[in-house]
């Protein structure tokens, strides 16, 4: 019995297996149920007893040996074998991914959501209204009576119903103070219409109202929520100017200019709700006051993203509206 | 409003910049569009402002009144202007009934005048650089007055007058020419002024042209009048002829200026076509004219409107300034407002004056401190991020659409008009936003996008039969072309009615609702290939194809799938429960049915869910087969059935059962034969 002879057999197959088969095959044929080193150790018995323990011994050494070097074997192989599996499975990550298609909200939306956002944070309550309205919202509640002189600011178009295209979203506000005790904290985004068409006019267009009605609502704190919103939509402070200007429906009224480049650049109204459209919708002057202000979205969605042409906004081109 | 600076300079002597009047100017209220440094031939150095008037302040229509604003902004004198009276040396020839809307009026008859005479230089230069036109010197001069006090004066000439001077009300239809030859008929409500046989102006409005000055007119009666806003305002406009004179009465003329622009006016007259006087006629209704109008204010109350201290004294210092003639008693300021103020009628108007004079920059800001709202969650906002998420692009388009767009959605007597349309495609309020989405999907296909997924949130305007309008707050939507059109792992696949119920379907579940479809027909879409969409028993809504013939109309290739549903009708539902789930395994059968083409999967399902039993936890349809190896009229449908049950583990035995009636029910319903 050569130990030395088996030793050098067995551990050079093992260390020569290619992979977890021959591996196990390999050691299956020493230590198997009828494997050559497993038949060396049933033999031990019918040995003298002197040679027993030492041939005992030496084999058990072996058998040893053979079972750490397979398992040292296994070990890597199973690790080459992982190593083949990843380098097989590798992909280019750089590659597309699927469905990756997004769609985009309008711009005009977004504008709508980002100012939205603001005024909600306060809590103001976002409120609609028809956009097929009748004169009685959206003129003689507002305190513009049948051929008021202030009709002519809004170009108005009429239906063959005998209603009109709401001109502003000033509407709503009536609409709520009917509907609504105050304390009210509102603000109405929608379509308007008015009946002009150029770069800088559409014939519909969108706005925001916004309506305070408190104890002591004051034309301070209608200048503060102003300051403090255009600081907000623009990402800095802002220099801005107030200045006096008319709507039937507030008093005092103002227009508010932003600084924009080398100018001033008119983007609010505003003012303190003239009593008479309180006592219209309802509402005791004595014990509440109220401001009111009304954006156009367009406007502003042009200064956030840099648009030129007002019409962009309604051509609904694709290569526009993955931009946002 | 358009004026050269030098004209206003002789109303109040303001040495400033141009640029800083047109400061003083804005922040007074009175907007500047624009001005330009300006040369003038007769008085140098000049510049031509321009001011947008808002329609509260016709006072500021003229130089004067911008004048009167300047004068108090800097704390300066107003100066009137010269006038040098004229020895009358005629009798006036004609007699002058007035109306109680037309409190005065003041004439002058004016004779031998030479209408050769070029206009004085000045007065032509200021008519040019605002924007007139020169006719002749009687009129430029009358329109010099307009401009330089607000008073709008007319000239008829003498001899077409026939008699005394009448101002009355118009009868109904009496035809009038005016003097750009438009013929009007009037209505009763319609001022005019008449002579003993016919109207020879529509009063405050314009001149007629039977009684104009033409270049042989001799002789001229002078018309410096005062018409009552209510009497004008709205007959210009239903007359299209907003003039000069109707937008300044409209507004309020300052009623104790007739006289002053009478003599100021000959005095210009005098200078450049010469001529005899007769003595100014004043005619005036005194009770008639319009009250002067107190107001009082409380101090505290524009302190609390403001945010801001005034002290009495200041306010009183302003008021003073402008004309109100403040008195203060106690805690209050009551003023008197002034002829030419008719926008001043209460406290508000008084505080709007405060905040205006000492300067909107002056007043202080304060932040308004945050409320809890009532948060609701906006379904708009939720459906809309949906469909961006689903790879939709949002478009806005015009409520109003071509009347044959809108003719393919509705018949004919519901359809919504806009009366007076800007152009004959944008005149019909949209009974649905497919007409919209499809426009926009035919523009961008033409601009070589075939690959559209796009919607709109927006409303759409139907009517009863009484013309009320219903007007319906919708999402639409639109999908065509293909799915992975260039992939690199993906076969392009075209999509299909059933991408887009897929989409519908998703939206349910993420508003937790559920949608059901049925088969429905409806205008615009393919009657094949169209279901309408229903929650809880109501209808909101319909999917499909678009129909063959406006896909041939719209002159497409690709298919296109539309969807609509009312937003008001979903409402998300936010009212989840937990339920027990079964921990206990399933049991699972596949079966494939031979049935007629025409039965739906959701019969079959109805009748498979009535014999399955309570445990049945789904029902999944896995094939649909129609095709070689299956009869022509017949379809193959396969589905997957599991049951579970919630307290033990099911056996064989009652599955099969259920199967078996299952098998049994379905052949008998619907000849229904089970394939191995």
């Amino acid at each position: 019995m050569d130990i030395t002879s088996i030793k050098k057999t067995a551990l050079g197959k093992i260390s020569a297996s290619k992979n977890a088969e021959i591996l196990e095959g390999v050691f299956k044929s020493y230590l198997g149920k009828s494997g050559e080193l497993n038949s060396l150790l049933k033999t031990l018995g019918s040995l003298p007893s002197d040679q027993r323990k030492e041939a005992g011994q030496s084999l058990n050494l072996l058998k040893k040996e053979i079972e750490e070097s397979y398992a040292l074997k296994k070990l890597s192989l199973q690790s080459l074998a992982a190593q083949e599996k990843i380098d097989s499975e590798r992909v280019d990550v750089t590659l597309p991914g699927l469905n990756k298609e997004k769609g985009n909200l309008h711009p005009i939306t977004e504008t709508i959501n980002s100012i939205s956002t603001f005024f909600e944070s306060l809590g103001f309550d976002v409120e609609s209204g028809p956009e097929a309205e009748k004169d009685y919202y959206n003129f003689e509640a507002l305190n513009v009576p049948a051929d008021h002189p202030a009709k002519d600011m809004h170009d108005t178009f009429y239906l063959n119903n005998g209603d009109l295209l709401r001109t502003h979203t000033s509407p709503v506000q009536i609409r709520t103070m009917e509907q609504r005790d105050p304390p009210l904290r509102i603000i109405c985004p929608g379509r308007v219409y008015r009946k002009d068409a150029d770069k800088t006019h559409a014939p519909m267009f969108h706005q925001i109202e916004g309506l305070v009605l408190e104890k002591n609502a004051s034309f301070a704190q209608l200048k503060g929520l102003l300051n403090d919103f255009l600081t907000d939509f623009f990402g800095q402070e802002m220099e801005l100017r107030f200045r006096p200007s008319y709507f039937p429906f507030t008093e005092p009224s103002a227009e508010v200019d932003i600084r924009w480049k080398d100018g001033w650049l008119e983007v609010l109204g505003c003012g303190m709700v003239h009593p008479n459209v309180l006592k219209m919708a309802g509402v005791d002057s004595k014990k509440y006051s109220g401001f009111a202000f009304g954006l156009g979205v367009e406007r502003m969605a042009m200064l956030k993203y840099d648009i030129p042409d007002l019409r962009a906004f309604f051509e609904n081109d694709h290569r526009f509206l993955k931009q946002f | 409003m358009q004026f050269s600076k030098n004209w206003l300079n002789e109303f109040v002597d303001v040495d400033i910049s141009t640029e800083e009047l047109c400061g003083q100017l804005t922040m007074a209220g009175l907007e500047v569009d624009g001005y330009e440094t300006y040369h003038s031939k007769i008085s140098g150095k000049d510049a031509i402002i321009k001011l947008d008037i808002t329609p509260n302040r016709g006072d500021c229509f003229s130089v004067l009144g911008i004048a009167r604003e300047v004068a108090i902004a800097n704390n300066l004198k107003l100066k009137m202007p010269s006038v040098k009276s004229i020895k009358s040396t005629l009798p006036s020839p004609t007699d002058i009934k007035v109306c109680s809307v037309a409190p005065v009026y003041v004439g002058r008859y004016i004779r031998n005048i030479n209408l050769l005479a070029k206009t004085n230089p000045l007065i032509a230069e200021r008519l040019e650089t605002s924007d007139h036109r020169l006719i002749d010197p009687v009129v430029d001069i009358t329109n010099y007055i307009l401009l330089e006090l607000g008073q709008p004066l007319h000239a008829f000439d003498h001899e077409k007058i026939d008699g005394d001077i009448r101002v009355r009300y118009a009868k109904e239809k009496e035809n009038l020419t005016l003097l750009d030859e438009t013929e009007v008929a009037l209505s009763k409500d319609c001022l005019v002024i008449a002579d003993k046989k016919k109207p020879i102006a529509f009063a405050g409005i314009m001149g007629g042209l039977n009684s104009s000055v033409t270049s042989d007119t001799k002789s001229i009666f002078l018309e410096s009048a005062f018409f009552k806003p209510e009497v004008i305002r709205g007959r210009a406009r239903r007359y299209g002829m907003q003039t000069d004179a109707s937008m300044r009465f409209e507004r309020g003329v300052d009623y104790e200026l007739q006289e002053i622009a009478i003599a100021r006016a000959s005095t210009l007259l005098n200078e450049t076509v010469g001529g005899e006087y007769a003595p100014i006629q004043i005619v005036q209704e005194k009770k008639n004219l319009p009250k002067k109008i107190k107001v009082s204010l409380d101090i505290e109350n524009a302190n609390n409107l403001l945010g801001y201290k005034f002290s009495n004294s200041k306010a009183q210092k302003y008021f003073k300034g402008l004309g109100l003639d403040p008195k203060s008693t106690g805690k209050k300021i009551n003023t008197t407002c002034p002829s030419w103020r008719y926008d001043l009628n209460i406290e508000s108007d008084l505080i709007e004056e405060l905040a205006r004079l000492e300067g909107y920059d002056k007043l202080p800001q304060r932040s308004l401190q945050p409320l809890l709202g009532r948060k609701k969650v906006s379904t708009e906002r939720l459906v809309s991020n949906f469909f961006v998420s689903q790879g939709y692009n949002e478009v806005i388009t015009y409520s109003f659409i071509d009347e044959n767009d809108a003719d393919l959605i509705q018949n004919k007597k519901n359809k919504l008009k806009v009366s007076n349309p800007i152009s004959q495609n944008m005149s019909v309020m949209r009974p649905s936003l497919w007409p919209g989405l499809l426009n926009t999907y035919v523009k961008n296909y033409k601009n070589g996008k075939s690959d559209q997924k796009i919607f709109e949130i927006g409303s759409i305007f139907l009517t009863d039969s009484k013309g009320e309008v219903d007007e319906v707050n919708q999402v639409s939507g639109l999908i065509s072309g293909n799915l992975n059109s260039i992939h690199w792992d993906r076969k392009p696949e075209p999509l299909n009615f059933f991408d887009l119920k897929g989409d519908l379907e998703k939206l349910s579940s993420s508003l937790k609702l559920e949608f059901s479809f049925q088969e429905k027909s409806i205008a615009f879409l393919h009657p094949g290939k169209t279901a309408s969409i229903t929650l809880n028993n109501k209808k909101i809504g319909y999917l499909g194809a678009l129909h063959p013939k406006i896909v041939d109309l719209k002159g497409l290739k690709n298919e296109v799938y539309l969807f609509s549903l009312n937003l008001g009708s979903l409402d998300l539902n936010d009212h989840i429960k937990y339920k027990e789930f079964s921990r206990f395994p399933s049991s699972q059968r596949d079966l494939a049915f031979l049935v007629d083409r025409d039965v739906s999967n959701l019969e079959i399902t109805k009748l498979i869910k009535s014999k399955a039993g309570k445990d049945l936890t789904d029902l999944i349809i896995f094939d649909v087969y129609q095709g070689k190896g299956i009869p022509e009229d017949k379809k193959s449908i396969a589905y997957t059935l599991r049951w579970q049950s919630k307290k033990r583990t099911l056996v064989d035995g009652e599955v099969d059962e259920a199967v078996e009636n299952i098998v049994h029910f379905l052949n008998k319903k619907i000849k229904a034969e089970i394939r191995e």
